[in-house]
């Protein structure tokens, strides 16, 4: 085998650089891989994280006519509502009881009990919402009458407009007395 | 307290020792600006890796969702249009660094015993970036997409024997849809990754074991050598840095959009491929009929075998001078010169565009507005009442004659029954320009 085809050529001068040469292209690695690493990171993470920030722009929906129900007796309003999920638009079933004042005001509550968030139904003999799945009762203006509820029913904001019932859905966090929006 | 944490590592993995080894590998000749490509490509690689995988945190394989998932990513998602800009462009940077890797060890010899497995395994490595290449330009499933992954399945086809089985197992069944895609895209994120890194590490386990080849003097390369670390890192450093700017500015000044959503139905659409495969998308159209098959798989099997084998069909074990191996240059050459050529040529018919004057243009549309094809006929369109104006600039090339014609057709010609058209100046000048132009092509 001649030098040639050989992997380490044997002999010749080692370049060995030291000193403020060698200090020199440390730091040029280093700065480019800190740059190249930061003009990633920061991108990436926005990336990563930007949904988790986002907060779902509020929405009047229509519900309902407001003749569709009587008033001072509550009812359960089903609508499809159209959610933007990621880059999805999908249709999805909600509902919200709704109670017409005498006024013609009407209040919407969230149909989520706010112990634990199951869904509640109006018992008309007792004139009362009752939560079947830990007992909770409310009366026709919401408030606590038994049960580990620890707040009142949620209100959703809504309005009538030409006869229509638009409302904004939000949801709240269960389990806690003070109302936070989620 | 860095250098705590590394004497706290060192003393149980022994990292100094394997850091000397790492990067005190030896250069023969010393370091060098021409040996950056290699460096070049592996960053490129594993920047496609990083903004591939961040891609697939919104991108869905399926052909309802994939469009919109692309689109969603490009206007909605922070910096989205970064990530897949750099993925885009990085792409194109790493076939071309790939190129010039090849070119530069081919040029020095550096496949020549005993390197000649590197040499195979960067021909197996280079065959797999452009299967990613082909597998990543399905996944928008937009019209582009789809179709030129139609054309590049049919021509697999062409192979005999088992041309048509291969077809099947590509599109996963009769038709190119939604198991093709899905397909691609397993092949694409998890197969080909998978593939690349194990030849990755393969191919820098071998320049380890037989140590990097160097100048093709003998002499150059025997007088000094000099460790990877740091004038070679150096080097490769700052080529990442300039590789990367390039990309970021790509990704934020030249945009690439998606073209319409994918439509099976719509088979007038003609797809184009990417750059660095229009050289053979060029070809192509030159091979008809039944020579067509040469062009489709035998001459890519063979330029791919031929490149593969080099090192063993190349007779010269020992000479690395390009100034002593004509018959290994002149065959270079005229690969690259083939390529570059049609490369050219395509470029030059996709996006020369034919100069129109304005002014005929204008007469053109001119002629259309005022309804003259109700009675002229020009290249068999229109009514036969007046005179066939197909070659009117051959028949009368005199300017005043039709301006004067136009004002007052009777003054001219006694006895037509053409009405008088009232123009601007202006429209007189265009519309007769548009009739002068109508000539024969000689």
């Amino acid at each position: 085998m001649t030098s040639s085809s050989q992997a380490h050529p044997p002999g010749g001068t080692s370049v060995s650089l030291d000193g403020t040469r060698r200090r020199f292209f440390q730091m040029v690695i280093k700065a480019s891989a800190g740059f190249i690493g930061l003009s990633l990171a920061v991108p990436f993470i926005g990336y990563l994280i930007a949904p988790a920030l986002k907060r779902r722009t509020q929405q009047w929906v229509d519900v309902a006519s407001t003749l569709e129900f009587p008033t001072g007796v509550p009812k359960q309003l089903d609508y499809v509502a159209t959610v933007q999920d990621g880059y999805l638009e999908t249709k999805t079933q909600k509902a919200v009881w709704a109670v017409k004042q005498a006024d013609g005001a009407v209040t919407v509550f969230s149909p989520m009990c706010t112990h634990l968030g199951c869904g509640y139904h109006w018992d008309g003999a007792g004139q009362q919402f009752k939560c079947p799945c830990h007992g909770s009762v409310f009366d026709i203006s919401g408030r606590v009458v038994a049960g580990p509820a620890p707040r009142p029913l949620d209100v959703l904001p809504s309005k009538v407009d030409n006869g229509r019932l638009l409302v904004v859905f939000k949801e709240f966090k269960s389990g806690v007395g003070r109302q936070i929006e989620l | 307290m860095a250098s705590r944490i590394y004497e706290w590592l060192d003393s149980r993995l022994k990292l100094a020792s394997l850091e000397k080894t790492l990067l005190d590998e030896p250069i023969p000749g010393g370091a060098s600006w021409i040996y950056v490509f290699g460096s070049a490509t592996l960053f490129l690689f594993l920047l496609q890796a990083l903004t591939g995988m961040f891609l697939t945190v919104y991108y869905t394989p399926s052909p309802d969702h994939a469009y919109d998932s692309v689109q969603f990513i490009e206007q909605q998602v922070t910096f989205g249009w970064f990530v897949r800009g750099l993925h885009h462009w990085g792409a194109s940077g790493m076939v071309i660094a790939i190129g010039l890797h090849m070119l530069q060890v081919f040029l020095y010899g550096a496949f020549k015993p005993p390197r000649e497995m590197m040499w195979m395994v960067g021909v197996v490595l280079f065959l797999l970036v452009m299967a990613f290449a082909f597998t990543g330009y399905l996944l928008p499933w937009d019209q582009t997409a789809y179709w030129a992954t139609q054309v590049g399945i049919n021509m697999v086809g062409t192979v005999p024997l088992v041309g048509e089985f291969l077809v099947r197992v590509m599109r996963g069944g009769e038709t190119l849809g939604a198991l093709t895609l899905s397909r691609f895209f397993a092949v694409h994120v998890l197969f080909l990754p998978a593939l690349i890194g194990l030849g990755i590490v393969v191919h820098l386990f071998i320049l380890r074991r037989v140590g990097p080849a160097g100048p093709w003097d003998e002499r150059k390369a025997a007088a000094i050598r000099e460790p990877f670390y740091p004038r070679q890192v150096y080097m490769d450093a700052v080529v990442m840095v300039g590789v990367f700017v390039v990309l970021v500015f790509l990704a934020r000044f030249v945009p690439f959009p998606l073209a319409d959503k994918a439509n099976p139905a719509d088979t007038s659409f003609v797809p184009v491929p990417e750059w660095y495969f229009l050289f053979y998308y060029e070809l192509l159209k030159y091979i008809h009929g039944p020579l067509e098959p040469l062009a489709t798989w035998v001459l890519p099997a063979v330029v791919i075998l031929v490149m593969l084998l080099w090192p063993f069909l190349d007779r010269q074990k020992k000479v690395r001078a390009p100034a002593s191996r004509p018959v290994g240059m002149a065959l270079a050459a005229l690969f690259l010169v083939s390529v570059f050529s049609l490369l050219g040529i395509s470029l030059k018919n996709l996006y020369g565009m034919k100069r129109t004057d304005p002014n005929i243009a204008h007469g053109q549309t001119l002629y259309t507005n005022l309804g003259c094809a109700g009675c002229h006929r020009i290249h068999g369109n229109g009514g036969a009442i007046g005179p066939d104006l197909s070659y009117e600039g051959d028949a009368r090339p005199d300017r005043q004659w039709h301006i004067n014609h136009f004002r007052d057709p009777q003054s001219v010609s006694p006895g037509s029954i053409m009405p008088k058209f009232p123009l601007t100046e202006a429209e007189l000048q265009d519309l007769t320009s548009y009739m002068l132009s109508l000539k024969r092509i000689t």
